[in-house]
């Protein structure tokens, strides 16, 4: 990639780009007003009371709760962490944990970490759409859960689960369980309402670099009352409840962030689901062997995760990427590890769909000449792969016909 | 929420409002004693002074003969402080004996408190102990000398733990033992502590842990509360098994519910049945009826309280 070509970017479900009035309303808390808020001086006060107006901010924009229920944490995975130990720990009485199948290692390494220490984890699998049973969630309900975790929207499919009715079903059958939600991929996409809409949910994480803030800014919402010890001790920061300097700059700029996001939410979700569709329906037609995965449930509007059977993933990104394309892939080999996508396994997406999947994901920064141009040069970036893959007849453009035993052969 | 209070304490406080004799309303002037507890930022203080009649050589054998207050709170507040001040004209004690009385004297006197009410005992219990302490200093009394512990290093050198309502942490740890309080629930109740914010509940050195150092641990033991109450575990009704429960429920979806939704073009789908909970899903013009989690309240949850067990709770799933 040359170092003048325009960047197209389409994985901002991975991180997005700090908004200019973001970073604008940040800059002063570095350069003038740089104090530290629990100092006792008066521009030192100021800083403070700026804390204070961007915790009510965020307040506000989750359906008016109480500051009070706003810690602010590092990142995602902390307010994770945080409420997940924090839940357990709290409550030892009780050594049952529900989440799913599909979460973010956030979460679900977490959960594994319980595990170990003697925690029961269940882990609620999915259907071919990325969908729960609710019945089977019903069913892992015992007097022993202690916590039910359940992320709001998948990050690799943008699956949406129906947190409003997991979480009424999880407390009305027993008041003490409690709910925690990781909302990292919805938090500024779906409107989200803590006193009205999700009265249940009783922990909330996410963070502010999925919604054009900068890296290094999460929010734990903590409902009053819930039984969570923190982790993060040394400090009376945050009532005590995760100690350390607030991050200043961040914490303004992750309100501006929250703030812009529910300004425009509407329109911005309309521009990027004519988008994404326009994308969609165009791969679709015009490349054979596809799926998209995850389209037969809700689905948030800037997410599209597609396979293309029988060639891999991370050769698409290589060469999207050689016009400035920037998107991700569930391949084991862009995974960091060897394995390939644990979400679309859960799925039973097919092998041979799970390695050759792409993850586009789109923001309000992103126009239609970004998506044309991803239009015209991905039905090629297919077929060069395609050429080369001893699964693909090229002369039909359709699979071999032996193709899924030769799969079947070399998987043994 | 109306609270339960007894005739006595509605009495004691009517009583009071309306200046009847005997009622103990009002500030005595150059009192023997007077101590006072809360503020109005907290939701009550009280005043409190008494008189005694000296002893000529004896000051420890003062006998206390009048006692007044003046309070700002609740009914149940005012009520308190006249059975505080009822108690010690009545009992002849002295300064020194007057600090046996708890504020469970003080509850007993009016027939009971609610439970969100114990402060205000607790408020009269601590004013009449600050009351005693003005008194020894006036009359140069040395209490340390006769044992008596004054806590004077408690709110000085006490490290903060409910803010809300300015409480240390040797405090509330007295409290704690003083008046046997097991959950984070009780000691709200009593001292208020954790009542505001509720951010101190479950912060390292917050109330659960000053709970756990108190009792050591114990506290969860002999106390349901703070363990988390266990699910339902009522199973189905030992006259039945667990089938002929779901199939006595299942009857009576089919027979007279379903029919019922049927006309209105609904229906309703059982997705589970735990212990004596049916979780239900709406189907049809049900479904998207904005009255849904209405209609299964009202009738599939009566009909099967009606019909099956009065114990069924429906959750709509």
């Amino acid at each position: 990639m040359s170092k003048f070509m325009k960047i197209i970017y389409l994985d901002n479900n991975a991180t997005t780009q700090t908004a200019p009035e973001v970073f604008e309303s940040m800059v002063p808390y570095f350069t003038e007003q740089y104090f530290n808020p629990s100092s006792m001086y008066e521009p030192a006060r100021q800083t403070g009371q700026a804390v204070t107006a961007a915790r009510r901010k965020i307040a506000d924009c989750l359906g008016h709760v109480d500051p009070k229920e706003i810690l602010f944490t590092g990142c995602a995975t902390e307010s994770n962490n945080t409420a997940i130990l924090g839940a357990a720990h709290a409550n030892p009485n009780r050594r049952h944990v529900i989440t799913t199948t599909v979460e973010h290692p956030a979460v679900m390494e977490v959960c594994r970490e319980l595990e170990r220490n003697g925690c029961k984890v269940t882990y609620l699998g999915v259907d071919r759409d990325g969908k729960l049973d609710v019945r089977e969630f019903i069913r892992a309900l015992t007097p022993e859960t202690l916590l039910v975790s359940i992320m709001h929207a998948n990050n690799e499919t943008g699956v949406i689960f129906p947190i409003d009715q997991l979480s009424r079903i999880t407390k009305q059958t027993d008041p003490s369980i409690i709910f925690h939600t990781d909302a990292t991929q919805t938090v500024g996409k779906l409107p989200i309402d803590l006193a009205l809409g999700l009265p249940y949910v009783d922990l909330m994480s996410f963070s502010g670099h999925k919604l054009h803030a900068p890296k290094g800014v999460g929010v734990l919402f903590i409902r009053r009352g819930t039984r969570c010890r923190p982790y993060m001790l040394g400090g009376h920061q945050e009532d005590g409840r995760r100690a350390g300097t607030e991050n200043v700059p961040y914490i303004i700029g992750i309100a501006k962030a929250l703030e812009l996001a529910m300004e425009h939410r509407e329109q911005d979700e309309a521009k990027i689901e004519r988008l994404r569709t326009r994308l969609e329906n165009a791969l679709v037609q015009k490349i054979a062997s596809v799926q998209v995965n995850g389209k037969g449930a809700p689905r948030l509007a800037n997410t599209l995760n597609i396979s293309f059977h029988y060639i891999e993933g991370e050769g698409m990104l290589f060469q999207l990427s050689g016009y400035g394309i920037c998107a991700s892939s569930g391949s084991a080999c862009t995974s960091g590890s060897l394995e390939p996508s644990h979400v679309l396994r859960a799925m039973k997406v097919p092998f041979t769909a799970v390695h050759g999947s792409v993850r586009f994901s789109l923001s309000r920064y992103n126009t239609e000449e970004d998506v044309d141009t991803v239009i015209e040069v991905f039905p090629q970036i297919v077929a060069n792969l395609r050429k080369l893959s001893p699964y693909w007849d090229n002369e039909r453009n359709t699979p071999r016909a032996d193709a899924l035993s030769l799969v079947q052969q070399t998987q043994t | 929420m109306g609270w339960e209070y007894s005739e006595k304490t509605k009495q004691l406080f009517m009583d009071a409002v309306h200046g009847k004799p005997g009622t103990h309303l009002g500030e005595i002037e150059n009192p023997d004693g007077m101590g006072e507890h809360g503020s109005i930022a907290c939701g009550d203080s009280m005043r409190f002074t008494f008189r005694v009649t000296r002893h000529p050589s004896d000051p420890a054998q003062d006998i206390i003969t009048e006692a007044k207050y003046l309070t700002f709170g609740c009914t149940s507040a005012i009520a308190s402080s006249e059975a505080l001040c009822d108690i010690i004209e009545k009992g002849n004690y002295t300064p020194l004996t007057a600090l046996k009385i708890q504020n469970s004297d003080i509850v007993d006197y009016l027939h009971g408190l609610p439970e969100q009410k114990i402060h205000c005992s607790v408020m009269g219990a601590e004013a009449l102990e600050a009351a005693v302490f003005n008194w020894a200093q006036r009359r140069g009394v040395d209490l340390k000398k006769l044992g008596i512990d004054m806590h004077d290093q408690e709110t000085e050198e006490g490290r903060m733990v409910c803010k809300c309502f300015s409480l240390t942490e040797p405090y509330i740890k007295r409290k704690i033992r003083e008046l046997n309080l097991r959950t984070i629930p009780q000691i709200t109740n009593a001292i208020k502590a954790g009542g505001g914010c509720s951010s101190c509940h479950h912060v390292p050195g917050g109330l659960q842990d000053l709970l756990d150092q108190v009792w050591g641990g114990q506290a969860a033991a002999s106390s349901g509360l703070v363990q988390l109450p266990v699910l339902p575990a009522e199973p189905a009704p030992a006259d039945f098994s667990p089938y002929q429960f779901a199939k006595k429920i299942e009857k009576v979806v089919d027979e007279y519910i379903r029919p019922a939704l049927r006309a209105d073009g609904g229906d309703v789908e059982i997705m589970d049945i735990k212990g004596t909970i049916v979780y239900c899903s709406l189907r049809g013009a049900c479904a998207n009826c904005m009255g849904a989690s209405q209609t299964l309240k009202m009738m599939v949850e009566r009909s099967l309280k009606d019909q099956v067990d009065e114990r069924i709770r429906v959750i709509e799933a």
